[in-house]
C-alpha cells in the first residue's frame, strides 16, 4: 500500500473541525481542573482534620482510577441518578473533575516551595494573612507550579481523546469515522496525531512564554 | 628563568618525567610547555592561585585529562598517548586502565560510592579490576582500612562517616591498589578545620613510609614541613620547583609567588 | 448489590484482571528495557542518532496513547503488521512506555556525580564495570519514585486497551454491564479494583524506594 497524502488532504477539514471539540474539552476541562484545585488544595492544607482527610482521600482516589473508567461511569451513571447532562458536558466534568485532584497537588508542592521565611517575614510586618495569600503566596505558586500546570493542559488534549469512546466527536472520534468510510486508517489517525502533536507543540510554547513573562514581571 | 631540574635532595631518581606538557581546552590555553619531574618516594607539592591549572596538571598525569602537548611518563612509559605515533592517537582503554591501576587518585570531594560500605568501596576494585576473590579482597581491604586508623568503620556507608573519615577511605581505596605514585587533589578543602589534622597525620605517615605523592594543596603548613620540593604553578605556567626551605622561608625571587604567600601570610597560615 | 452478578461473570472478570496484568506486566517491562537502550543511546552516540531519538520522544510524549494504539492496530495491517488485539496492545504500551523511561533513565544518568566515575575510572575500572556496580545502583536513588510513578501510570492505561477488544477487566466490565443492564455497580467495583492496585503498587515502589535508600540513612 502507498501512503496517500490525497486521502489527508481531502478529509483535513473534518479533522480540523473536530480538533476545535478536542480544544474545548481540554481547555473547559482545565477550567474546571483549575478553579476546584484550588479548592481542594485549600481543603488539603486546611487545619480542619476532616476537610483534610477527604480532600485527600478524593485526590487518592481521582488519581487512582483510569480516566476511561471515570468518563463510563459520568456517561452511564449520572443519567441513573437523575443528572441527565449532555455527553459533552459529562466528559468536560469528568475530565476536569479527575484532573484538579493532579492540580490540587501541584498547587500543594508549589506552595510548599516557597520559603516560609518569606511568610514569617510578612507576619513580621504585620501583613494580614488573607494579602499574604492574595499578594504573596499564591502569585509565586502559580509562578511555580506554572510549567506542571501546562504540562497538565498538555495532558488534557492528550486525554480528550478518550471522550470518543461515549461518542463525542472530537479528533480521535473524527478519525475513526472517516477510517470507516475510506479504509485508510494509517493515514488518518497519523494525521490525527499530527495535529494532537502541533497543538501540544503551541501549548509548550506558549507556556514558555508565559513562564518568560511571569519571571520578568 | 623557572627552576625546574631536580635538587637532590635524597629522593631516587625520576619516576614521572613531564615535558614540555601542555592542555587546551578549547582556545584556552591551562597548561603550556610544562616540565617537571617527581622522583621516587618524594613528596612534592603543587600550590598556586586558583584556575592557575592545578588540577588540570594532576588530571594529565593519570590522563583524566587528556593532554595536547608534549609527554607525561611515568617509568618511562607514555601515559594515555601511544608510543611515537602522529598524530596522537589515545591507548586502547584497557592499557588505559592498566596505566592507571599505578596511579591512585584522591580528590577534594571524597568521590566515595555510597550505596557501598567503607570497606566495599575499598575491595571493589580489587574484585573487579585485579580479580582478586572476595575473602582475600576483603582481607587486604581489612588492612588498607588499618593503615588509615578506620578498622572500626568498614561497615559503615559513606552518609555515616565524617568528611575527614570518608576522605580516609578514600585514600585506602588508593592505596590498596598498591599505586606506584599518589595524586591528591585538595584533599583537605572540603573539609571542616577540625578534621584536616586526621588526614594530614594519615598523608604524612605515607610519606614516611616512602610513598611517592604529588599533592595539590592550600595547606602551606604541609607543604613547608612534608614536602620534598613544592612547585609553583601560576595562568598555566610552572614557575619555580624548588625545596620548600627556598619557598617559604627567604624572600622567593619571584614576584607572583611572593605575592601569592603574602596573602597566605596575612591569614596567619604559614 | 447484585451478588449472583458478579459470582456468573466471575471466571471471565478473573481471565480479564490476568490480561490487564499480562499487558501491564509485558508493556512496561518492555518500555523499561527499550527505554534504557534509548537512554543509552542517547548518553553514547553521535549527534545525528541524538536528533532521532529526541524526536522519538516529543512525539510519542505529544501524542494520546489511544491514537498510537489504533496505528498500531489498525494501521499496522497495512504495512504487514498484523496484530491480535493483546500483541498490538502489549506493543503499543512498550512503544508509549519507553520515552518517559528513557526520560527517567537520562535524568538518572545526569544525577550521578562526575566525580564518582572519574574515582572508578582512577582504579582502573572498565567503562561496563562501572556502570553496573557505579553508575546503575547510584541512579535507582533518583529514578525510583519516577518509575513508581509511571509504573502508575501505565496501570491505568490499561484500561485504553479495552478500545480494541483487548478482553481485559474493564472489556470483561463493560460486556457484562452491556449484558445485564446494570451499570452502577459493576463500575464501582471496577474503580475501586483500580484503586487497590495503584495505591498496591505505590505502596511497592515505597518499600522498594526505602529499599535503595537505605545506605543514605544516618545511622
Ligand atoms: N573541562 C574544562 N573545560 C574548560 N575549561 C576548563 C576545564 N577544566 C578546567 N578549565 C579551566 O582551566 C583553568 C585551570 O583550571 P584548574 O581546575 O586546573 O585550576 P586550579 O588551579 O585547580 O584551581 P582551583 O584552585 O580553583 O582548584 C581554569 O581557568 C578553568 O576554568
Ligand atoms: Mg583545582
Amino acid at each position: 500500500m502507498n501512503f496517500s497524502f490525497d486521502v489527508i488532504w481531502h478529509n483535513l477539514p473534518y479533522l480540523l473541525a473536530a480538533a476545535r471539540w478536542t480544544l474545548l474539552i481540554s481547555v473547559a476541562g482545565m477550567a474546571i481542573s483549575i478553579v476546584w484545585g484550588v479548592f481542594l488544595c485549600a481543603a488539603r492544607i486546611s487545619k480542619n482534620r476532616l476537610l483534610a482527610n477527604v480532600a485527600a482521600l478524593y485526590i487518592s482516589f481521582f488519581r487512582g482510577v483510569p480516566l476511561l473508567v471515570q468518563l463510563l461511569m459520568a456517561y452511564y451513571m449520572l443519567p441513573y441518578v437523575g443528572l441527565d447532562l449532555p455527553a459533552i458536558a459529562a466528559a468536560i466534568l469528568a475530565v476536569g473533575l479527575c484532573s484538579a485532584a493532579y492540580t490540587a497537588e501541584i498547587l500543594r508542592g508549589a506552595l510548599q516551595a516557597i520559603p516560609a521565611g518569606q511568610t514569617e517575614a510578612a507576619h513580621a510586618l504585620g501583613i494580614p494573612g488573607f494579602s499574604l495569600w492574595k499578594r504573596i503566596l499564591v502569585p509565586q505558586a502559580i509562578r511555580i507550579g506554572l510549567p506542571s500546570l501546562v504540562n497538565e493542559l498538555i495532558l488534557l488534549v492528550k486525554v480528550s481523546s478518550l471522550a470518543s469512546v461515549v461518542g463525542i466527536g472530537e479528533l480521535t472520534r473524527i478519525s475513526q469515522n472517516i477510517t470507516g468510510q475510506t479504509y485508510r486508517p494509517l493515514e488518518i489517525y497519523i494525521a490525527a496525531a499530527a495535529i494532537y502533536f502541533l497543538i501540544n507543540l503551541v501549548i509548550s510554547g506558549l507556556g514558555r512564554l508565559a513562564e518568560k513573562r511571569l519571571q520578568a514581571g | 628563568m623557572a627552576d625546574t631540574t631536580p635538587k637532590s635532595n635524597g629522593a631516587g631518581e625520576p619516576i614521572i618525567t613531564v615535558r614540555n606538557m601542555g592542555k587546551s581546552f578549547d582556545d584556552f590555553v591551562a597548561l603550556r610547555d610544562v616540565t617537571l619531574d617527581v622522583n621516587r618516594s618524594e613528596v612534592l607539592c603543587l600550590i598556586g592561585p586558583s584556575g592557575s591549572g592545578k588540577s588540570t596538571l594532576l588530571r594529565c598525569l593519570n590522563f583524566l585529562e587528556a593532554y595536547d602537548a608534549g609527554e607525561v611518563r611515568l617509568d618511562g612509559e607514555l601515559i594515555g598517548w601511544q608510543e611515537g605515533v602522529s598524530p596522537r592517537k589515545a591507548r586502547s582503554s584497557g592499557t588505559l586502565r592498566k596505566q592507571r591501576q599505578h596511579i591512585g587518585m584522591v580528590f577534594q570531594q571524597f568521590n566515595l560510592w555510597p550505596h557501598m560500605t567503607a570497606l566495599e568501596n575499598v575491595a571493589e576494585a580489587l574484585i573487579q579490576v585485579k580479580g582478586m576473590g572476595k575473602a582475600a579482597a576483603c582481607e587486604k581491604a581489612q588492612a588498607a582500612l588499618a593503615k588509615v586508623h578506620l578498622s572500626d568503620k568498614a561497615q559503615s556507608y559513606p552518609a555515616n562517616l565524617s568528611g575527614g573519615q570518608q576522605q580516609r577511605v578514600a585514600i585506602a581505596r588508593a592505596i590498596a591498589m598498591e599505586p606506584r605514585v599518589m595524586l591528591f587533589d585538595e584533599p583537605t578543602s572540603a573539609l571542616d578545620p577540625e578534621l584536616v589534622g586526621e588526614v594530614l597525620a594519615v598523608m604524612k605517615e605515607m610519606a614516611a613510609e616512602g610513598m611517592t605523592m604529588v599533592v595539590v594543596t592550600h595547606e602551606m603548613g604541609f607543604a613547608a614541613h612534608v614536602a620534598d620540593r613544592v612547585a609553583f604553578l601560576d595562568a598555566g605556567r610552572l614557575v619555580t620547583c624548588a625545596p620548600p626551605a627556598d619557598i617559604f622561608a627567604r624572600e622567593p625571587d619571584d614576584a607572583r609567588v611572593r605575592s601569592f604567600l603574602q596573602t597566605y601570610r596575612e591569614r596567619n597560615v604559614v | 448489590m447484585e451478588l449472583d452478578l458478579f459470582v456468573r461473570y466471575g471466571p471471565a472478570l478473573i481471565r480479564g484482571f490476568g490480561v490487564t496484568i499480562l499487558c501491564w506486566a509485558a508493556g512496561s517491562l518492555g518500555g523499561l528495557v527499550l527505554g534504557f537502550v534509548i537512554a543509552c543511546l542517547y548518553r553514547w552516540s553521535i549527534a545525528p542518532v541524538r536528533w532521532v531519538i529526541y524526536a522519538y520522544v516529543e512525539v510519542i510524549r505529544g501524542t494520546p496513547f489511544m491514537i498510537q494504539l489504533f496505528i498500531l492496530y489498525y494501521g499496522g495491517p497495512y504495512v504487514g503488521l498484523v496484530l491480535s488485539p493483546v500483541q498490538a496492545g502489549i506493543l503499543s504500551f512498550i512503544v508509549y512506555g519507553s520515552p518517559y523511561f528513557s526520560e527517567i533513565f537520562r535524568s538518572g544518568f545526569n544525577a550521578v556525580p562526575k566525580g564518582q566515575v572519574e574515582a572508578a575510572r582512577c582504579v582502573g575500572m572498565a567503562e561496563a564495570t562501572i556502570l553496573r556496580r557505579i553508575v546503575l545502583p547510584q541512579m535507582l536513588v533518583p529514578i525510583t519514585p519516577p518509575l513508581t510513578n509511571f509504573f502508575i501510570i501505565l496501570t491505568k492505561e490499561t484500561a485504553i486497551l479495552s478500545v480494541v477488544t483487548v478482553p481485559e477487566l474493564l472489556y470483561e466490565t463493560q460486556t457484562m454491564a452491556a449484558e445485564t443492564f446494570t451499570y452502577v455497580e459493576p463500575f464501582l467495583v471496577l474503580s475501586l479494583f483500580y484503586w487497590l492496585m495503584v495505591i498496591g503498587t505505590n505502596w511497592l515502589g515505597g518499600r522498594v524506594e526505602a529499599r535503595v535508600t537505605r545506605h543514605l540513612k544516618r545511622a
